[in-house]
């Protein structure tokens, strides 16, 4: 698995250069992109966030968009609470920790924090996110001037690289027949989503029909562990 | 009342939708982890489901980015869109479940019809 490790944070790059383009189209200043980066810290919350304010989404909308898109930060951070607790890291410790997860520190924390003593953990997980984060940073930046100098091709291969790489990830990590129901059904719902409940609340219904229908099928199937 | 707030703001209103529409709907769901993951199993029935219903959102979201894209991705037809996808999730299978491997086939795809179509 060493050879893949150098992979999220080339996404990674690759995907913010296009969130910085996409921070100059709505007209917003650099830092305000760089900003989204260190704060936000979720590529597909990103480019929702100013995707949709460029598609002229009600930012109420918007809102509920994004927070939908970062559910599944609840789950990855209860899974790597464990590996973070040590000596002397309360509550306070861990709210900082669990800023940083995001799939690139997530994948790599998983990967190496056991083989550490449990008083390195923390540093080594803060340390470790936030040199990805500040080279994260710097690619927003890069890509708010950088964008509109490319040709349109490579433009939109920078902005494909979210959907893309979400895609694949979701795909390599489907199991069991259930996982395979929440992918599918949430993908094929979307479209219906929209038309059946607005740009609105799609996502809200899409999720929650496609996502229970995948945990029928879980319990369907003997409950086995996804 | 965000318009007031927008008027009032001045030019850091981007700042303020970074931080109200952006960092505040994503940061409740990792605080949310810490200040749950005491009484929850990873494994327990509620996480299994809270994990469904988060991959279907993420697909649906993907779906989003691809229907209705943003900026410079636009510029790409949709058939084009939904076919770079489908190429990338073959070139997952072909490349022997490889996530680069499909990653590197889709971004050809995309760019070859962005190539010939924009």
């Amino acid at each position: 698995m060493r050879q893949g490790s150098g992979l999220p944070s080339l996404v990674l790059m690759a995907s913010l250069i296009g969130v910085g383009g996409l921070t100059k189209d709505i007209g917003y200043p650099m830092l305000a992109g760089v900003l989204s980066t260190v704060l936000v810290w979720a590529g597909p919350a990103q480019v929702l966030l100013f995707g949709s304010i460029a598609a002229g989404a009600s930012l109420p909308a918007v809102a509920i968009a994004v927070s939908l898109s970062s559910i599944r930060f609840l789950p990855m951070v209860v899974s790597i609470i464990p590996l973070l607790r040590g000596p002397g890291v309360g509550t306070g410790k861990l709210l900082i920790g669990a800023h940083f997860v995001a799939v690139t520190a997530w994948t790599e924390g998983r990967r190496l924090l056991p083989g550490l003593s449990e008083a390195e953990r923390f540093p080594f997980f803060v340390g470790f996110a936030s040199t990805v984060m500040f080279a994260a940073s710097i690619a927003t930046g890069v890509g708010y001037y950088l964008i509109g100098a490319l040709p349109s091709a490579l433009a939109a291969a920078l902005l494909f690289t979210t959907p893309m790489f979400f895609t694949l990830s979701l795909v390599a990590g489907s199991r069991t027949a259930a996982d395979w129901t929440a992918l599918v059904l949430g993908f094929a719902f979307a479209p219906l989503a929209t038309q059946l409940a607005g740009p609105d609340f799609d996502l809200l219904i899409g999720g929650l029909v496609g996502g229970t229908l995948a945990f029928a099928v879980h319990k369907l199937r003997g409950g086995q562990h996804a | 009342m965000l318009e007031t707030l927008e008027q009032a703001s001045g030019g850091l209103w981007p700042y303020l939708v970074v931080i109200l529409i952006g960092f505040l709907p994503t940061e409740i769901w990792r605080i949310a982890g810490v200040l749950a993951g005491r009484n929850l199993d990873e494994n327990s029935e509620i996480m299994i489901w809270v994990r469904m219903v988060a991959a279907a959102l993420v697909a649906g979201v993907v779906a989003k980015l691809l229907l209705s894209p943003s900026g410079a991705l636009a510029v790409v037809p949709a058939w084009g869109r939904v076919g770079a996808l489908a190429s990338g999730i073959a070139g997952y299978w072909l490349t022997r479940r490889s996530v680069l491997g499909g990653l590197v086939i889709g971004e050809m795809v995309l760019i070859t019809v962005g190539l010939v179509y924009s």
